[in-house]
């Protein structure tokens, strides 16, 4: 296919959806970006309406305009409350690609970001380098709190544990571990990269349930579709669809990583070849929560620690995934919802790095309600999230700390 | 055209940040939720966003001497066009001024600024016990400046009027710059000419609206919903005329037509029954439950004499939510079923209002368009909403013949144009035919005092 074509097929799916635009204003006030930068383009109506004045010719697909379409967290926040349920997300991922294929490149730094992510090898490295930072206390120096510190389980239990930890003993669920079922790990970048004790917890946790397959899997992808590097969404979407094949169940304990795999099958919907093969793939994707209360996990023990959950974009409205996690976390402490527990909280990605100021001011407001719940731990199930929940819990003072799920249950 | 020196004056007024002036910032300020095509000439060359009355002044008398248009803007959710700088110059955005300026438990009054969302106005009342009723279905969304400049309806005008009916005074920046206060707290208030009345609903065309003093009512106790399903349209709305003609008055009494219901249908769990051709959604309050009770029964029997297919009373806060969340969906699940939709907004006399739905659809079969009809029955404000293509020409040209119909069918049983979204820029070509040549004229007369350098919303009503 010509690279003009392309072009063109982008535009027009992103034409399909927007307009179905009716430029109500429903998500103006529930947009989190809207509620940092309150001016039109945050909005999805705006972003849409950019996308609507560059197909119709009254403004030009200029520099200034691909930014207002890269300046998006993709949260869906808008979707949920739209009256049209306009997927303004899968319209902006379009208009990326469409301006990626037209200047021939998404941009140097997604670019390299993408190569990064790309190579396992690379990931691997940064790992390592990330760890090394972080027992060196060097992670302050990196911007944009990219090498967080992190909070884990055994200084949990050391902080939390006591009598409290004997008693109240969890109800033991009456459904059978599902023990036979071959379930494999799918290791997120983020998690392997940036919070590797809790990527052990998980990795024990499911051992403990089942005869846990561990696969050399490359990265899920997202990263790439939602910059404009769609080929490569795709190559990686073959190796992890061939890599996993003999699994009957895929756990990934990041919800951006579980969200883009449930929907690979969608994108190979018109590939003969890779059709049947990429739907039965994604139909083997769980989410780590969602697994666990599938097959009746009990939480490993009950602590007397204040819990909040953070509920990420792309497990909440992502894949629907709301009870869960909650129900876990009840099981495993003194569980208290937050208000907007299911408000983005402004990482997004690398949302943060590029925007690190609108970020901070979505942030502070994740602050103040985490403050506001009177929890001592906030609990989520994604990297990105605990990055941002990390820089959350510094500018609180250490009112707060700051989990990934599975090092609390 | 607005040099450098004036952007750099204006800067100076409201703060460097809150003066945008690239392209594709100002490009958000060029539509609103009308069907008015998107154009590079309605892009203003400045969006302004003030902070306070003063400041709206001082940026008043620069475009004054300067001959700047000034369109004024809310949320822009209004479906007429009325907040589209039709030529460029300043869009001047309200949404900063947000604050509530006085509670006044005592006389059941607020005053708030113009940025405020309607939902929050009513929410800051209702929190202390009192009631702000009008509830466009923008409200979560909209800002009460701009239900003001529109004097918006909503879904409980049949027994709580709309947002005029709660106007109590104003503050408003003329097109000069003067700052004037209209109205006031005292109930009974013949001093003048009504000032208050007539920038309620002037479109941003004769001032702009910076402070707002409400009347508030004491909030009902309790409500309940009632969704009830009927094989004819005709059925529904002698339903809601036998209703009121004995004593009955629900709080909102909404009506669906089948294709409104089948656009809904596509966003929600709801199946549509084929033996339904209509919905009547109402709303009751009162003090007690035996009231709400009294009030669904009372309905229920007036509607089963009109041959209802099925009656369904709300049990639950959550029940009710959930049938208000279908009409309050419904305007965009309308808009989402063609490439256009020519939403209108006619308004007859409540007992025209069966003969007016069966005027629209001899029309919708006249020109073979959809046309979905719904509307507040209880005031008989409809909405008719001709589905098309405008890319298409043959189309757009019967749509457009449709939609002079509807309005000549409007006027007809003694109807005007608008009921609650003004005329804007898209009933402009019709006010004449409403108003009659000396009406429009007087309407001039009084712009041409208040604005005389037209620089206010230019373009809009006539």
């Amino acid at each position: 296919m010509k690279n003009t074509d392309k072009q063109e097929q982008y535009l027009k799916k992103a034409g399909e959806i927007v307009s179905q635009c009716d430029r109500c204003g429903a998500c103006l006030p529930v947009c989190p970006l809207f509620g940092a930068k309150d001016i039109e383009f945050s909005s999805a109506r705006g972003k849409n309406n950019v996308a609507r004045g560059i197909l119709q010719g009254v403004i030009q697909p200029t520099p200034a305009a691909m930014a207002v379409l890269n300046f998006c967290l993709l949260c869906r926040t808008c979707v949920d409350n739209c009256p049209s349920k306009v997927q303004t997300d899968e319209a902006m991922i379009a208009l990326r690609q469409y301006f990626a294929e037209k200047n021939g490149t998404p941009g140097a730094k997604y670019k390299a970001l993408g190569n990064l992510m790309k190579n396992r090898t690379l990931v691997k490295f940064s790992a390592g380098a990330l760890k090394v930072l972080r027992k060196t206390g060097l992670n302050s120096l990196v911007p944009h709190g990219m090498a967080p510190g992190e909070f884990t389980r055994k200084e949990y239990l050391a902080s939390f544990a006591g009598p409290a930890a004997l008693s109240g003993s969890v109800p033991s669920s009456p459904v059978q571990l599902a023990k036979k079922a071959k379930a494999a790990y799918f290791r997120g970048c983020g998690m392997h990269m940036m919070f590797p004790d809790a990527e052990k917890e998980s990795i024990a946790i499911l051992r403990s349930v089942t005869d846990l397959q561990l696969v050399d899997n490359v990265c899920c992808g997202l990263p790439h579709l939602a910059h404009g590097l769609r080929g490569d969404f795709l190559a990686m979407a073959k190796k992890n669809i061939a890599l996993f094949e003999k699994a009957d169940v895929i756990v990934s304990d990041c919800a951006s990583c579980s969200g883009t795999l449930k929907h690979i099958g969608a994108y190979f919907a018109d590939d003969p070849e890779w059709k049947d093969r990429a739907a039965a793939f994604s139909q083997k994707v769980m989410d780590f929560s969602e697994y666990l209360t599938h097959i009746g996990y009990t939480p490993r023990h009950r602590v007397a620690a204040k819990l909040t959950f953070h509920e990420p974009c792309h497990l909440g409205r992502g894949q629907g995934v709301k009870k869960q996690p909650r129900e876990l976390l009840k099981a495993a402490g003194d569980y208290i919802e937050m208000k907007d527990a299911n408000v983005c909280c402004g990482g997004a990605g690398s949302f943060h790095m590029d925007y690190p100021e609108v970020a901070a001011a979505i942030l502070d407001k994740k602050r103040i309600n985490i403050e506001n719940s009177g929890a001592q731990i906030v609990v989520t199930e994604c990297p990105t999230c605990l990055v941002q929940l990390n820089k959350a819990a510094a500018n609180s003072g250490g009112k707060f700390k700051v989990m990934h799920i599975s090092q609390v249950i | 055209m607005i040099t450098n020196e004036i952007k750099a004056k204006i800067r100076a007024i409201v703060g460097a940040e809150n003066a945008l002036d690239s392209t594709i910032e100002c490009f958000g300020y060029s539509y609103d939720s009308s069907f008015v095509p998107m154009e590079t000439k309605n892009i203003p060359q400045l969006v302004v966003r003030p902070a306070a009355a003063e400041e709206v002044s001082q940026v008043m008398v620069l475009a004054n001497e300067q001959g700047i248009p000034v369109t004024p803007r809310g949320a822009a959710s209004g479906r007429t066009g009325g907040s589209i700088p039709l030529e460029g110059g300043i869009s001047l955005s309200l949404d900063r001024m947000t604050k509530v300026i006085e509670f006044d438990e005592q006389n059941m009054m607020i005053t708030v600024e113009p940025g405020m969302r309607t939902i929050d106005v009513y929410n800051y009342a209702a929190a202390k016990g009192l009631f702000y009723p009008p509830d466009p279905g923008s409200w979560k969304y909209s800002t009460i400046g701009g239900n003001v400049a529109e004097n918006a309806g909503g879904m409980r005008a049949v027994k709580y009027g709309v947002t005029s009916n709660y106007v109590m005074g104003l503050e408003v920046v003329l097109a000069d710059g003067t700052i004037i206060h209209t109205g006031g707290k005292a109930i009974k208030n013949v001093t003048g000419y009504n000032l208050t009345q007539l920038f309620t609903g002037s479109e941003g065309t004769l001032g702009i609206i910076t402070r707002i003093l409400l009347r508030l009512i004491p909030m009902p106790k309790m409500r309940n919903t009632l969704q009830m399903m009927f094989p004819q349209l005709d059925d529904a709305c002698h339903t809601i005329r036998d209703m009121l003609l004995t004593g009955v008055v629900p709080a909102t009494a909404e009506l669906m037509d089948r294709v409104s219901l089948e656009a809904v249908a596509r966003y929600r769990k709801l199946d549509v029954d084929p033996k339904v051709d209509a919905c009547v959604i109402m709303e009751v309050d009162g003090d007690t439950k035996e009231d709400l009770k009294k009030q669904a029964d009372r309905i229920e029997t007036i509607a089963h004499k009109n041959s209802v297919l099925e009656v369904q009373v709300a049990a639950s806060q959550q029940e009710s939510d959930e049938i208000w969340a279908i009409r309050r969906g419904l305007s965009s699940a309308i808009g989402a079923m063609a490439p256009t939709r020519l939403g209108e907004d006619i308004s007859v006399p409540r007992d025209a209002f069966p003969e007016t739905v069966r005027l629209i659809r001899k029309i919708s079969e006249k020109y073979k368009l959809t046309i979905a009809v719904y509307g507040h029955a209880g005031d008989g404000n409809l909405h008719p909403s001709v589905l098309c293509d405008l890319a298409k020409p043959e189309e757009a040209e019967r749509a457009h013949h449709a939609v002079d119909e509807i309005f000549a069918a409007a006027l007809s049983v003694g109807g005007t144009l608008s009921g609650e979204h003004g005329i804007g820029i898209t009933k402009r070509p019709y006010i004449t035919k409403a108003l009659g040549e000396a009406g429009v004229n007087t309407l001039k007369l009084i712009k041409q005092s208040l604005d005389p350098k037209g620089i206010l919303n230019p373009g809009k009503i006539w």
